[in-house]
């Protein structure tokens, strides 16, 4: 029987119904949720954030926040809470030991079996969490919306999401991701977290990342991949569209600027927190269950503004360095440097001085302008798929807007069910 | 013409653009910004400079730092490069005879 192993050596988590089965579903209590909640229902059934198999009740969110680990000493760092106004809670009259139907986009979703309700402080799971109660950190502004109160419980998947284009060419659970690699037959797979627009800073990193994870592995026959994990959730105006995302990294391999068989993109349905060092040991954890044996760590892993100093992710991932199961691959940033006349990393160009900085401003201004960046800057099969993308999917931005965020269309759907209401 | 141009409106430079400055000879203008990318600074006045922000909502001035107008859609800076090549100039007549025709639109 094939084995699928996370996080400290967890078996990887599976809590999807099979179709057919809705007649179960009949005369349960339905609860609607949002987005957000139905995004990590999906993480969670699916196993991407073994071992949880559900949310957390009260005592795994105090071990996470004080101990960073789970009551069974598994390393853990961000609190996955399910929450709901406490008026609600009165209406449905919900207690511990119930189960309900939770309903996403007017479909079932999955059945929830809760066995905690609770009150926390969001104060003190901003400060833990983020390092900061400062309502100007989006993480910090996420746990002060959460209604009141805490439902703990295992959810179970009974309906599972249909993604549309360009996402289905993009979405693997866990266990397929594992298969994928071992078709692959890759021994070494390094995962690179993105939100971005490749440009050719970020190549750089992924290159520098393959030898690192190569380690002593012979190269006649290639055993290493890289992991290309896009996340996909919550967005922003000013970010970059989801589907520019996946297609140019995508590119990046079609035109042959990496290998087709030492690169792979996928994603993550996961909104950033930008909990800097918290969130990196998060995103560890989260590609250890897809199967990855390395991690790329740049300059300021998933931070935000100045809350958090450049090497504070890479810090704390060496403290817990002995509760992870995958190998942290840290590297400095990559700049331009006119006098080497190429991409280099900040490790080892001399020229710090007459170092050209990538930006995520230039680059944004470079494209708002629709001028073609030359190659130094990113890939013009890049730009030319960064533009596709803008005008089928962002209307007319690869970057978020209002108009974008009204009328963008859904990432997955959910197949009607015929249940019958409590 | 209304003035001395003290707003900066930057227009980046690729080496399709270059080549055609070049043959305008006015490549010189165009200053290196990052790795081959180059930003030709083409000034207005304020007086142009508010015309520019009410006929273009999204875009924006920032007073503290850079002192320029960012987020001008793309088909007016466009229309800004043109007019600089075709006037051989990067003063304040290029965004004069840019609005005198109706703008970038």
């Amino acid at each position: 029987m094939t084995s699928y192993v996370g996080h400290n050596g967890k078996t990887i988590v599976d809590r999807v119904e099979a179709d057919g089965r809705e007649g179960r579903l009949g005369g349960m209590l339905t609860i609607p949720v949002r987005r957000e909640i139905a995004h990590e229902i999906i993480s969670l059934s699916y196993g991407f954030f073994t071992p949880l198999e559900g949310f957390m009740n009260r005592e795994q969110v105090e071990s996470t926040l004080n101990e960073m680990e789970l009551p069974d000493g598994t390393l853990w760092s961000i609190p996955i809470v399910f929450d709901l106004a406490p008026e609600k809670i009165s209406e449905y009259g919900l207690r511990s030991g119930d189960e309900v139907l939770l309903e996403y986009d007017g479909s079932p979703i999955a059945r929830f079996s809760m066995d905690d309700i609770f009150d926390y402080n969001t104060d003190e799971m901003s400060e833990k969490t983020y390092g900061t109660k400062d309502l100007k950190h989006p993480g910090v502004k996420r746990t002060h919306s959460y209604q009141g109160k805490f439902i703990g419980g295992k959810v179970t998947l009974v309906n599972e999401p249909k993604f549309n284009p360009p996402y289905d060419r993009f979405w693997m659970t866990p266990k397929q991701h594992i298969d994928a690699f071992r078709k692959k037959k890759w021994k070494h797979i390094v995962a690179h977290q993105t939100r971005n627009v490749p440009h050719t800073g970020h190549e750089a990193l992924m290159k520098q990342a393959w030898f690192a994870a190569n380690e002593d592995m012979p190269v006649d026959q290639i055993r290493t991949g890289i992991l290309v994990n896009a996340i996909i959730g919550e967005k922003r105006v000013g970010d970059y569209i989801d589907e520019s995302i996946l297609l140019t990294q995508d590119a990046l391999r079609q035109y042959g600027y990496f290998r087709e068989d030492v690169h792979m993109v996928t994603f993550t349905l996961w909104d950033m927190r930008y909990a800097g060092p918290r969130e990196a040991i998060f995103h560890a954890i989260l590609r250890t269950n897809l199967g990855c044996t390395h991690h790329m760590f740049g300059r300021d892993h998933a931070g935000v503004g100045n809350f958090y100093r450049p090497y504070d992710a890479q810090d704390l991932l060496k403290q817990y360095r002995e509760k992870l199961s995958i190998k942290p691959v840290f590297l400095m940033e990559n700049w331009y440097c006119p006098e080497c006349a190429e991409v280099t990393n900040a490790s080892v160009c001399g020229h710090e001085k007459k170092a050209q900085n990538f930006s995520g401003t230039l680059l944004r201004s470079i494209l708002t302008d629709g001028v073609k960046p030359t190659k130094k800057v990113m890939r013009p099969e890049v730009f030319d798929v960064v533009m596709k993308s803008a005008s089928d999917y962002g209307v007319g931005s690869p970057f978020v807007t209002e108009k974008y965020l009204a009328s963008r269309r859904p990432i997955f759907n959910l197949r009607k069910m015929e249940v019958q209401k409590a | 013409m209304t003035g001395k141009g003290n707003v900066k409106i930057n227009v980046w430079i690729n080496e399709e653009r270059l080549d055609a400055l070049r043959k305008a000879g006015l490549d010189r203008l165009a200053k290196e910004e990052f790795a081959g990318m180059m930003l030709l600074e083409v000034t207005c006045t304020e007086e142009q400079k508010d015309k520019l922000l009410e006929q273009y909502p999204t875009a924006k001035y920032d007073s503290s730092t850079t002192h320029s107008i960012e987020l001008l859609p793309r088909e007016v800076k466009d229309k800004i490069f043109e007019t600089s090549l075709q006037l051989r100039s990067t003063g304040p007549e290029v965004i004069e005879n840019m609005l005198s025709r109706g703008g970038g639109k």
